[in-house]
């Protein structure tokens, strides 16, 4: 009988078995490209895990979050050593930002998310904790972002987000940069990302991949009316 | 009745004349003085002043040493940044592992600066209101020092991937715990308080918290010659309380925002007060009147229970928050009680 590694993968992530999460992907890859880990394996399990995390349904705890983040980790980190031994490239998305909000210091929440971007293919411009709304957008310019992922905990720091919609806004980048945000304060108030002027959230670090990629298409769309993407 | 026999009257069960009530306050000290926040967290003598300015402006039932647990991890080697308008975070950790932080030095808690600041503002605090205002010395648990130090993901690899060396950091840092919360209890405080995050079913696994965090919690608590509030952290506490019941010394358990009291009540039984569930650092947001709605909320909640404090929760209550907000706890209070604001 054919193994069920979907199955087998999600059990091990829900257990918050690093080891057996790898050995479950190992062995999915015996026969297989490893290339094609990500889009028939992993992020179909992480898709449903987040699934199970947004929903409270499972009890998933921050650590076994954290895990699954790991497994991400250990998943990307073998591609690239696949890749760089092959001379291939790994296919890319984005480039995106990602930070914690000016005088946020809690970076895992934005780690975790960071792990399950690269492990999807994106390019991260990872600034770290206590980032200014100002070195978000110039590193957004400097790189061609078009997605701007900002991280905070409290009520007191959240307030930040909104410095970064008006440095967008005030640039002239309305749209074309998108801003997603997300940390524990907006689950909590949810009302917070409409006041804060936030283009989307996630509702757990798994699902900020499917997020960035709308956003992107968001952000991507209104350069064919405006006549072409930005040099 | 003073505020400490109406604490007393809610732990032994008894009438009072209002329900008592508790207010984290700690920042907002800083306000009602006008002290700069840096020696508000530096100087036990001005953030005593905060509290004492707390009391009389809105009468809380208890008041707070600093909840300003960056101290702790500074103790430790950790810096700290100020901010303009909140408590002061870890800006640098200590170590950057549980393997590293073994081998860092125990603070002495009779003699580290930062530590001898959260206890003298706890003799000043207890001198001053003896046998009238309780006087609460706020902690963290041995569990949840490590985040302080070495920051939360190295404290999540070492418990998840290495449990022989997260044990061992537990088993170094207990006894650092203990003399901080005898130390506090002997310079007057009336009980302790402290989070259990890393015991949180929210927060780590099962299996974590089981055989790692838990039994350290419940070792540690034991040492302690004093009563114990555990307060939620900032997670989920009511589908958690079965976890967390029965642990010694801890006689009160504050909920999370808008956590159901009577659920608290029904999975604790007679015995523990439950503390809750305003939601502190959200009284900026909401008009007096709309602030006493929650509080008739949380009576209607708690209905004939005596063994109830309503409580801000979650962080700090904010700066900018107006005094009407504070005082539309008061005068809440005091008409549940019968009595004139």
């Amino acid at each position: 009988m054919d193994r069920n590694f979907s199955q087998d993968l999600l059990l091990a992530i829900e257990r918050a078995d690093r080891a057996g999460a790898n050995a479950v992907i190992s062995a999915w890859a015996e026969g297989r490209d490893f290339k094609r880990v990500v889009p028939e394996l992993l992020s179909p399990v992480l898709e449903t895990f987040g699934t199970i995390w947004a929903t409270g349904q499972g009890g998933v705890s921050l650590a076994t979050g954290y895990v699954a983040s790991k497994i991400a980790e250990d998943v990307l980190s073998r591609l690239l050593r696949e890749a760089g031994a092959s001379g291939e490239a790994v296919p890319g998305k984005g480039p995106v930002v990602l930070g914690n909000v000016e005088d946020d210091f809690h970076p895992l929440g934005r780690k975790m998310v960071v792990a399950f971007l690269r492990a999807d293919g994106w390019d991260v411009r990872d600034l770290g904790v206590d980032v200014s709304a100002g070195q978000f957008v110039d590193t957004a310019e400097e790189t061609g972002a078009r997605v701007i992922g900002a991280s905070a905990m409290m009520y007191t720091t959240a307030k930040n987000v909104a410095k970064i919609r008006h440095e967008i806004d005030r640039r002239g980048l309305t749209g074309r940069l998108q801003l997603a945000a997300g940390g524990a304060v907006f689950k909590l108030r949810p009302e917070l990302l409409t006041d804060f002027g936030v283009d989307g959230t996630a509702a757990s670090a798994v699902e900020a991949s499917p997020l960035f990629q709308e956003l992107w298409q968001r952000a991507t769309s209104l350069d064919i009316h405006v006549g072409g993407p930005r040099p | 009745m003073n505020s400490l026999e109406r604490v007393l009257a809610a732990l032994q069960n008894q009438p009072a004349d209002r329900p008592a009530f508790l207010l984290n306050a700690s920042l907002y000290g800083s306000r009602l003085t006008g002290a700069d926040l840096n020696d508000h967290y530096t100087r036990a003598e001005v953030y005593a002043e905060g509290q004492m300015a707390i009391r009389e402006t809105f009468c809380p039932d208890l008041l707070l040493s600093p909840f300003f647990v960056s101290a702790i991890g500074e103790a430790f080697g950790s810096t700290w940044r100020a901010r303009a308008h909140q408590a002061p975070n870890v800006r640098t950790f200590a170590a950057r592992s549980a393997e590293e932080a073994l081998k860092l030095p125990l603070p002495d808690v009779d003699c580290h600066p930062r530590l001898l600041y959260l206890r003298e503002t706890i003799r000043i605090l207890s001198k001053a209101y003896a046998g009238e205002v309780p006087i609460i010395g706020v902690l963290v648990s041995p569990s949840d020092i490590p985040p302080l130090v070495i920051g939360l993901e190295a404290w999540l690899d070492a418990l998840l991937f290495q449990p022989d060396v997260a044990q061992a950091l537990l088993d170094r840092l207990t006894p650092f715990f203990v003399d901080l919360g005898k130390a506090m209890l002997g310079d007057g405080a009336t009980g302790l308080a402290l989070t259990a995050n890393l015991a949180n079913g929210y927060i780590v696994t099962d299996a974590v918290a089981e055989t790692l965090t838990l039994p350290t919690l419940r070792m540690a608590l034991a040492e302690l010659p004093g009563p114990v509030i555990l307060h939620h952290g900032g997670c989920p506490l009511g589908d958690q309380l079965a976890r967390f019941k029965g642990l010694p010394n801890l006689v009160a358990y504050v909920l999370n925002v808008a956590e159901d009291l009577g659920a608290a009540r029904r999975v604790l039984g007679p015995g523990p007060v439950v503390m809750g569930n305003l939601n502190g650092p959200g009284l900026i947001d909401l008009r007096p009147d709309e602030i006493q709605a929650l509080c008739e909320l949380a009576f209607t909640q708690r209905g004939d229970d005596r063994q109830f404090i309503l409580a801000t929760c979650s962080a700090d209550i904010q700066l900018d928050t107006p005094p009407e907000c504070l005082a539309a706890i008061t005068e809440a209070v005091c008409r549940a009680g019968g009595a004139e604001a």
